[in-house]
């Protein structure tokens, strides 16, 4: 995100150097906004299109409204990730739902370069490749798309989400034996053990990603002293279980 | 004495030759007779003193110190090499007796010449010697004795010595005193250090006693341990007594170890492990006195003891498995009950009879307690059938705290109430025994089926060994009933001016303290409802801030029946009156009516329907007949119930499940997370298994699992009580 927002400053230095005005410097920004707006409003229309009978609330984009947007971007929201990445840079901060606030502030700032409409927009999308994240940010937008996925008031996600969300997230990142049976392993515990893992909760999801990270060998995991969670402790079980068939 | 006459050396050392030196060894060789101690008298020797003291005053060069001093040696040294060396010469091959007598009387005679030659020569000893800083005349002597006699002979006396000391171990009488003397001149010897005698005596001793005792317990090895032991008791003692009586004590420490070294480290394994004799057939035998001798045999050992505390820790565990298996056997043959005395009877026996071993054999020595705890700790955690054992344990205390049950005086109470909270504290889960205990103890109070004083007594007692936190709801309880004590009365005076045809009280009892129990609420009969109406009025108008709720369930009552023309008085718990009362003046009604009027549930109204009619007194008849309440039956008041009794009690089984596992897990849960935000709280940033090892430190009334802790952990990261440390994933913040 540093990155982006060094981009923008530099843009208004040049700005200034070329009029040295004040008000032609308002000006543009209020072109930025006007645009801005306009954009917004064709999201919610496309949305409001889409589901006729549900009441849209103008002030923030839903589901729906961020599927518009992938599809003004041409993204496929249910399998392209760059979607989620673009949110977590304009900073969404409620599961599922995109304000207006932060869309504006997001193009106002320049995290949505948006001078030429979707095109703009669509000239950035292959930056928002998750490869280009470097460690922490990939930790944060790991993190953030729980968040996001969240539903409402919950604070766990149900443990489907997760099955479909982590292969998604993780491909590049874990090996994939790994994220397979980790997967196999939260669909195998159905039902058993009084169903606990039927949501996943933030530190567990989170965890997941750290235990990928620190413990590339399941050999060397000892379960007496290890501070993860159980049900990272219950994967290795079921790892050295398959291990022994 | 300026003009005195200047002794020349020949003159003057001639005259102390002929008048002491000669003289003395004359006496010498002569075989001085006992007793004789003043060789010379006070005239010749103020003359041979005053000779040698003028000698050594004169001026130089006619000053003789140093040629006194050196002929002083001469003197000594020749007799030693002119006689005493002679003497001893061809001793050795006559015997260690005759070698050691002559010695020790040559030994005597050079400190008899010894002090004499320092009575003659003193002089010299105060200034020459002084000044020129020389051995003084005693230590010359001694020092010639040991060069010209000592290290010549010693050899063969130690080797002397050796011998008798070992005819001595063989039962042999030998002259210790003769022995003794030997020994001081070895002492002697180091001149004023012990050095001649570890070197010259107690080394080779040593070495001497290692082999004899090394033979001894290769010999003593077949025997049965006990013999073994008493054998090795007896050679440290007799080890003991020889130091004391002939050796210099600092070999006490030497010898006994090395007895220890041969006799019992070495074998140690081999005696405790002996088939039929060893450790645990001693235990098995109740050898007491065996016991405590081993257990004071190898308590010299370093690390002596361990080996036996471990072999009576597995032996108790045994003993207390084979009680376990045979309330096992008990439980597959029957149905298993809450209440199995025999079983914590023989606990508690076995207990009393280890912890007497443990105190008197091993001497209450902490390594046994550990293995008396340890074992108990294992037994005592087994469960086996249905009812755990904090169960079987917090019946047993019913039992012997329920009037009419055991039928114990006040000091037997006591006394078992000692024991079984002994066995207590060896249970792990003291939360679960305290869970049973408090419903049990609920409805002893509730049923007033116990003194108070022995109620007390016992809840003391756990407090002690767990603290305030373990017992406040206990006490809770018996406090309840006092101050309900002091209401009643205050109540019953309120009650009388509202003139009710009802003996009415009430317990008030304070939520949390007791166990939950269930409240249904049922359409009680007009004066009970009044009843209750005025007492609510009553206690609401005195405290402001309670709430009360009614539980039916525990309520009692008795009520008079009348069945054709004998009157009873039943005596009931409150939903049977209820039931009884709608069944009154001989109407029938069907199984849904008396619900719809009672407003009760099909899990209170039939166990409540059953016992007034499929019980041991059928006061009410149900039609059809049967043992099993079913929803379309009618029933009306039996009115040919009769019985030898004129007070009837209606026995009912409980309504509640005696206790829930599930509120102990919910209580565990709470103890847990309290335990971690404490600690957390305290330490703002900890390592994992520093957190896991404080939480289990803290918990005393249950251990939980690590695993169940780390679940609470993750529960407290979720509920942002706790986050895990961004660069180390193993350690937590306190979030506050």
């Amino acid at each position: 995100m540093g990155g982006t927002r060094g981009r923008s400053k530099k843009r208004a230095a040049n700005t200034d150097d070329m009029w040295n005005s004040k008000s032609k410097k308002k000006s543009h920004a209020a072109a930025l906004e006007g645009t801005a707006e306009k954009l917004f409003q064709e999201l919610l229309d496309g949305a409001a299109e889409q589901q006729p009978e549900e009441e849209i609330d103008t002030e923030q984009l839903n589901m729906e409204g961020i599927a518009m947007l992938g599809e003004k971007l041409g993204l496929d929201v249910e399998t392209d990730l760059r979607i989620i990445v673009l949110l977590w840079k304009t900073g969404a901060s409620k599961p599922g739902t995109l304000t207006k606030t932060e869309f504006m502030e997001a193009c106002k700032n320049g995290t949505l370069p948006i001078e030429n409409g979707w095109s703009s927009v669509k000239e950035m999308l292959p930056r928002l490749d998750i490869g280009f994240l470097t460690g922490n940010e990939f930790k944060d937008f790991y993190k953030f798309c729980f968040q996001f996925n969240r539903q409402g008031t919950h604070k766990t996600l149900d443990k489907e989400l997760v099955v479909a969300l982590l292969p998604m997230v993780l491909k590049d990142r874990v090996p994939s034996d790994r994220l397979e049976s980790f997967c196999d392993f939260l669909t195998s515990m159905e039902g058993k053990q009084e169903q606990q893992y039927n949501r996943i909760t933030l530190d567990q999801w989170a965890s997941f990603w750290d235990f990928c990270v620190e413990c590339e060998d399941l050999g060397a995991y000892d379960q007496s002293s290890s501070a993860w969670p159980v049900l990272i402790d219950e994967y290795v079980e079921y790892m050295e279980e398959k291990l022994k068939k | 004495m300026a003009n005195a006459k200047v002794i020349p050396l020949e003159e003057g050392w001639n005259e102390i030759k002929a008048k002491a030196l000669d003289k003395l060894q004359n006496i010498l060789n002569e075989d001085m007779k006992t007793g004789q101690t003043n060789l010379f008298g006070p005239k010749e020797y103020v003359q041979i003193y005053t000779t040698c003291y003028d000698m050594c005053t004169q001026r130089s060069p006619y000053n003789w110190s140093r040629e006194l001093y050196q002929r002083h040696g001469e003197t000594i040294e020749q007799y030693l090499n002119d006689y005493v060396l002679p003497a001893l010469k061809d001793k050795p091959r006559q015997g260690s007796n005759i070698l050691l007598t002559e010695l020790q009387h040559r030994w005597k005679n050079h400190q008899i010449m010894n002090k004499w030659l320092k009575k003659f020569f003193t002089y010299l000893d105060r200034y020459y010697v002084k000044h020129h800083s020389l051995p003084t005349l005693s230590q010359a002597g001694l020092r010639s004795f040991r060069t010209h006699i000592y290290d010549v002979i010693k050899a063969d006396t130690t080797q002397a010595i050796l011998s008798l000391i070992n005819d001595e171990r063989e039962g042999k009488i030998i002259d210790k005193t003769l022995v003794k003397s030997i020994v001081e001149l070895y002492e002697g010897m180091g001149m004023g250090t012990l050095d001649a005698y570890t070197t010259d005596l107690e080394n080779p001793l040593l070495e001497s006693t290692r082999e004899h005792y090394a033979r001894k317990r290769e010999e003593w090895i077949n025997d049965s341990t006990p013999d073994y032991m008493i054998k090795a008791e007896g050679a440290l003692r007799e080890e003991s007594d020889r130091v004391a009586e002939y050796l210099n004590s600092s070999s006490e420490s030497k010898i006994l170890k090395v007895l220890e070294d041969e006799i019992l480290e070495r074998v140690e394994m081999v005696l405790l492990e002996k088939e039929t004799s060893g450790c645990r057939a001693l235990l098995q035998n109740d050898k007491s006195e065996d016991l405590n001798r081993m257990y004071r045999l190898f308590q010299r050992l370093e690390n002596g003891l361990v080996p036996i505390a471990s072999i009576v820790e597995t032996f108790i565990t045994e003993v207390g498995m084979e009680e376990v298996q045979r309330r096992q056997a008990r439980v597959d043959g029957e149905k298993d009950k809450n209440d199995d005395p025999s079983f914590i009877k023989a606990l508690i026996g076995l207990h009393d009879k280890y912890l007497a071993v443990v105190k008197n054999d091993f001497a209450g020595h902490s390594l046994f307690q550990k293995a008396l705890k340890n074992a108990f700790v294992e037994v005592m955690n087994t469960n086996v059938g249905q009812f755990t054992n904090a169960e079987l344990m917090s019946t047993y205390c019913d039992r012997i705290l329920k009037s009419g049950g055991e039928k114990l005086s006040e000091a037997e109470i006591e006394e078992s109430l000692d024991k079984i909270v002994q066995l207590f504290t060896y249970l792990t889960d003291k939360d679960m025994f305290a869970e049973i205990y408090r419903n049990q103890l609920a409805k002893r109070l509730l049923a007033s089926r116990s003194s108070e004083d022995a109620e007390k007594l016992m809840i003391a007692k756990l407090k002690v060994q767990c603290g305030t936190q373990f017992t406040s709801k206990m006490e809770g309880m018996l406090s309840d009933l006092a101050v309900g004590g002091q209401q009643r009365q205050e109540f019953e005076q309120r009650i009388r001016q509202e003139k009710i045809p009802l003996d009415f009280s009430v317990l008030v009892l304070t939520t949390g303290f007791w166990p939950s129990y269930k409240s249904p609420e049922v359409t009680l009969t007009d004066e009970m409802q009044k009843c209750m109406n005025i007492f609510r009025d009553w206690h609401d108008q005195k405290h402001q801030k309670r709430k009360l709720q009614w539980i039916m369930t525990q309520g009692n009552a008795t009520v008079r029946g009348t069945f054709g023309k004998k009157t009873y008085e039943l005596m009931v718990v409150t939903l049977q009156a209820v039931v009884l009362d709608a069944l009154n003046d001989g109407v029938t009604l069907g199984y849904e009516e008396l619900a719809q009027r009672l407003n009760l549930e099909g899990d209170m109204l039939k166990p409540t329907l059953h016992s007034l009619s499929c019980g041991k007194y059928k006061v009410i008849t149900k039609t059809p007949a049967g043992n099993k309440i079913n929803n379309t039956d009618t029933f009306t008041a039996n009115a040919k119930f009769t019985s030898n009794m004129r007070k009837v009690r209606i026995p009912m089984a409980s309504l509640d499940s005696s206790f829930s596992t599930k509120k102990v897990e919910e209580d565990r849960t709470i103890a847990i997370e309290a335990a971690i935000v404490r600690i957390m709280k305290a330490r703002k940033t900890l390592q994992h298994q520093q957190l896991l090892s404080e939480v289990l430190a803290q918990l005393s009334f249950f251990n939980p699992n690590p695993r169940v802790v780390k679940k609470r952990i993750e529960a407290l990261i979720d509920r942002e009580y706790l986050e895990r440390s961004a660069e180390n994933t193993g350690v937590y913040n306190y979030l506050a």
